[in-house]
């Protein structure tokens, strides 16, 4: 969550001649990413993006609290100047407000004061201006000193007008589904259940909790007497709420990362007083404060060795000891820590220690290392080597290689497809199960690129079939092939050749050429979708060496014609066993139904002559008469 | 000249007169001279009635082995004026464009996660793969993320229509490489030294996000490893993948799945962590880091009290935009599958 901070306001708490920029870059190395500084007037406004562990510092208070660490460490001075206001004194006892809770783990700690004498109008300009630096409007010297206070302790806080609450009673309780409330925004909400709301004693909604206000107590021109309200809520609570509602206020985004337990009545009284000084009102009540759970002390070991075998240096225990220190790591007997209230959420285990030291110690003065150890002997999974075999084959055959998104429309799948609960668009509702559908997307949406187009992705696709160790859906990479231009039969010899170069055995090659078959889109498109990993299974480097003979092959062209119903990998069949001495057969030419053959006879003990070529040829002429293929004559 | 038993001459007379000729006629002259109607060879034949008959079978082998020298030798010659009716062209047509072969091209993500691979396996890295559809248990859990914990808003997480597994959770387009890292750690061989490659995916689409991406995530579990050797082996993938002369630096950050944690910086190429105009602070933003939380590394069945671990990931499109200096300006390029843009790399 990123905040704004006014330099000008930081320096309510500390005085240091570090210039914005200095500030800027000590925040950045040792606590968190200052994005950038904005100069207005005379003033520079930090973006500061505080980390989510860090809500503590999601106020001037908080960012103050650790520039007194790190500036220091940069050779500047820094002092702390702040001074809390005291407590205020309770004019005339007479306002109560009668608060009943119903699990106590809502409100972990609820507290209020109620002021009477009120005069609405207009914040000085200070005030106005701070608001404005950080973003958020002025709304009055009441609602205003609420949200100062956010920004300036990190406290949200909410102020109702007393008279508003009617029977001055407050009931805390969740929300049962259904039930509306109106936000100080003028919106109607509907609730769902769970909701941390209030209710007043005329059963009314007066409060979303730690969200935002109910319009109905909502303070205005007219009012008299408020009850400023500062509370800890439970933040699942908080962010389950906020989430469901699609609310994300800034009070919310701070409730949920945790409030500071004991920073709740100082913040209470610097309001209280902010608000006597702006409007002239007093305490009318006592200090309403339930405390529903006390905070134990949180103690952590301190483990120096722990620090630096993260570290991999050695930072010496009093230095550990004084970076804590600064923080506000109250050390406790001799190895001992107290964690600080702001930091309570945040602060667990050694390892977040660690953190904290090494932190400030500077992770940009920690050397380079060269990782030494045993190198792993890992089983290499060699389908990376034969996928980018595929690849480079394919693009020095022409091909684009194409990456498209794993998610697209309905009418690209299935209804059984997997489906996305929360699709960006309609156009990416479903999961892809095949890589095709896309592919032709793109060689349309492509069409005026040339005449022919050759493109391939290889990615997985997504079953609504599950593995049943993993319980996750079968995902298995294919190749897609799509063409646009491209001869059928050319085609068909680049993927022949892919396999050949695979190393595929030819049953292999057929058994897996013949379950992915080319498919026809029409306007001169094809496409093919491979199972990459069977094609890998069958990849092998290994190649058997054939002698080479000194011998002569005798070449000739034979033109059978072929009766309906045969087909060529039957013919070529019978030529290629009728005799051991054809040693290759390819395919030459088509015309009508007659079929060219180039053939090569070689006796690899002799020299082939004339007479055994005619002898094998009677043997190929009499086995495929038996299925009607006949020489051309 | 037209004895046969000079037929050495008759080569040698073929030798000269072919070393004089200039041009294709002069070639042609000779041919006519040599295979013509009234040529050499013809005459020949005609004499071979003089030839007693028991020697003219001989006689005609030899004519008509003569011959095909003859017409091989002046083939070659008139080879060498082979269009030399276009001769005085020749320096034009050598200065057309050569015809290419055929040729496409790879996708730049798939170049980038070459180039990235090759930097990690010589530091004994093996590459892996997760799958990008996965349970949330994976995705968040087991990384130190419980169901309630506002770190997930971080993730904006697509979700999968389908039956909630009661200890997995519901199934998800995992955001980012990290859910590999506990299955990786429950194959329980160590140590570990994992590239692992995958495709991510977030609901976000804007001219810095796709909702399909790659990541890398390098994961070390070995005992005796700190944030020192993070360092080390960042810089040695900043100088092996940006150039020699750069360094990285962390910053502090927040991840759950990793304590400490960090983002990591990369040095400005021009002006190196000084600050220019081009940089502004000196330093670009790479990715995160961290060293392996003891949670994590407990969800995968390691002792954290004996073995350490750093994870490092980030966008392996980003990465290489950073790099390359291809000025691509909106990475929903890669994805658009333009092949006017396709082509370029």
């Amino acid at each position: 969550m990123n905040i704004s901070i006014p330099y000008s306001w930081l320096k309510d708490y500390i005085k240091t001649d570090a210039k914005p920029e200095a500030i800027a870059e000590a925040l950045s190395l040792h606590s968190f990413s200052v994005e950038k500084i904005t100069d207005v007037d005379d003033d520079n406004i930090f973006e500061i993006e505080v980390t989510p562990n860090r809500g503590d510092a999601l106020s001037v208070l908080g960012v103050a609290r650790e520039l007194m660490v790190v500036l220091p460490r940069k050779g500047f001075k820094c002092e702390w100047v702040k001074k809390d206001t005291p407590r205020s004194e309770t004019k005339e006892n007479k306002d109560t407000i009668d608060v009943s809770i119903s699990d106590k783990t809502l409100v972990p700690r609820f507290s209020a004061v109620i002021m009477d004498n009120v005069k609405y109008g207009q914040s000085p300009k200070i005030i106005r201006s701070r608001l404005e630096k950080v973003g958020i409007r002025p709304l009055g010297n009441i609602i205003d000193v609420t949200n100062y206070m956010m920004v300036d302790r990190g406290q949200p806080m909410h102020v109702f007008d007393y008279d508003k609450i009617l029977g001055h009673k407050m009931i805390v309780r969740e929300s049962s589904e259904g039930e509306v409330v109106q936000t100080l925004d003028g919106v109607e909400r509907k609730l769902p259940a769970g909701v941390i709301v209030i209710e007043d004693g005329d059963g009314r909604l007066i409060d979303l909790c730690g969200i935002m206000g109910a319009k109905n107590s909502e303070v205005d021109e007219n009012t008299k007497k408020i009850l400023l309200f500062v509370q800890v809520y439970d933040p699942v609570k908080i962010r389950k709420a906020s989430m469901s509602l699609g609310h994300r206020t800034d009070a919310a985004l701070r409730f949920e990362k945790g409030i500071d337990y004991e920073g709740v009545i100082p913040a209470l009284w610097e309001s209280v007083g902010m608000v006597e000084k702006l409007s002239g009102a007093t305490v009318s009540s006592d200090l309403i404060d339930i405390v529903n759970f006390e905070r134990p002390e949180k103690l952590i070991k301190i483990d120096v060795d722990k620090v630096n075998k993260i570290s991999g240096v050695g930072i010496n225990k009093d230095e550990v000891f004084s970076i804590l220190d600064s923080l506000g790591f109250e050390k406790v007997g001799e190895d001992l820590v107290k964690v600080p209230s702001w930091r309570y959420e945040d602060i667990d285990i050694p390892e977040d220690i660690a953190e904290e030291v090494i932190r400030i110690y500077g992770y940009h003065a920690l050397p380079e290392v060269n990782l030494s150890g045993e190198v792993p002997l890992k089983e290499k999974d060699v389908s990376f080597y034969w996928e980018k075999v595929i690849k480079y084959f394919l693009k020095y055959n022409g091909f684009f290689e194409c990456y498209t998104y794993s998610s697209t429309s309905i009418r690209n799948v299935g209804e059984d497809a997997l489906k996305i609960q929360n699709p960006l668009s309609e156009d990416m509702s479903h999961l892809k199960t095949s890589l095709i559908p896309q592919l032709l997307e793109v060689v349309e949406k492509n069409s005026g690129f040339s005449e022919i187009m050759k493109v391939f992705e290889i990615a997985s696709v997504y079953k609504n079939s599950f593995d049943d160790v993993n319980k996750i859906p079968d995902q298995p990479i294919k190749i897609g092939i799509v063409t646009k231009g491209v001869d059928y039969k050319d085609l068909k010899g680049i993927l022949s050749s892919l396999a050949h170069t695979l190393g595929l055995s030819y049953e292999k090659s057929e058994e897996i050429l013949s379950s992915s078959p080319i498919n026809e889109h029409g306007d001169s498109i094809l496409s093919v979708e491979i199972d990459f990993y069977s094609l890998v299974e069958g990849a092998t480097k290994d190649r058997v060496y054939t002698p080479i003979t000194n011998f002569n092959f005798i070449r000739e062209d034979l033109t059978f014609e072929v009766p309906a119903g045969v087909l060529y990998p039957q013919i070529k069949r019978i030529i290629v066993e009728s005799d051991e001495r054809i040693d290759k057969l390819e395919f030459k030419d088509i015309y009508n139904n007659y079929l060219t053959f180039s053939i090569e006879y070689l006796d690899s003990k002799k020299q082939i002559s004339s007479e055994d070529t005619q002898e094998i040829r009677k043997k190929i002429f009499k086995n495929l008469e038996k299925i009607g293929v006949t020489l051309k004559v | 000249m037209n004895n046969l038993e000079d037929v050495e001459s008759i080569k040698k007379y073929l030798d000269d007169r072919l070393d004089n000729a200039s041009s294709a006629e002069d070639v042609l002259k000779i041919k006519l001279e040599f295979l013509g109607k009234k040529g050499f060879i013809s005459k020949m034949l005609a004499d071979m009635s003089k030839i007693p008959a028991e020697k003219r079978k001989e006689y005609g082998i030899k004519i008509n082995s003569l011959k095909d020298e003859i017409e091989g030798v002046i083939e070659l010659h008139s080879k060498k004026y082979d269009g030399s009716s276009v001769s005085q062209y020749s320096d034009l047509y050598k200065s057309l464009p050569g015809t290419k072969p055929n040729i496409g091209h790879l996708h730049i993500i798939t170049t980038a996660i070459s180039e990235i691979t090759g930097v990690f396996v010589p530091l004994g890295f093996t590459r892996t793969r997760y799958p990008e559809v996965e349970r949330e248990y994976f995705a968040f859990e087991a990384l130190n993320m419980p169901e309630t914990h506002p770190a997930r808003d971080e993730w904006e997480t697509f979700f999968i229509d389908s039956p909630t597994d009661e200890k997995l959770g519901r199934l998800v387009i995992t955001p980012h490489t990290s859910s590999g890292q506990v299955k990786e750690m429950l194959k329980g061989d160590l140590p570990i030294r994992m590239l692992n490659i995958s495709r991510c995916g977030r609901r976000q689409i804007d001219i810095s996000h796709v909702p399909s991406f790659y990541q890398f995530e390098g994961l070390v579990v070995d005992k005796n490893v700190n944030i020192t050797h993070l360092i080390g082996v960042l810089n040695y993938f900043a100088r092996n993948f940006f150039g020699p002369d750069r360094k990285i630096r962390l910053r502090p950050y927040h991840f759950r799945f990793t304590e400490p944690s960090f983002e990591v910086d990369i040095d400005c190429g021009v002006c190196h962590g000084k600050g220019c105009r081009l940089c502004k602070s000196g330093w670009l933003e790479l990715g995160g880091a961290g060293m392996v939380h003891p949670n994590v590394l407990k969800a995968g069945g390691i002792d954290s009290e004996i073995y350490t671990g750093f994870a490092f990931g980030w966008g392996v499109e980003r990465t290489y935009m950073m790099k390359s200096g291809t000025k691509i300006d909106d990475i929903r390029h890669l994805f658009s599958n333009d092949l006017r843009f396709l082509e370029q790399f």
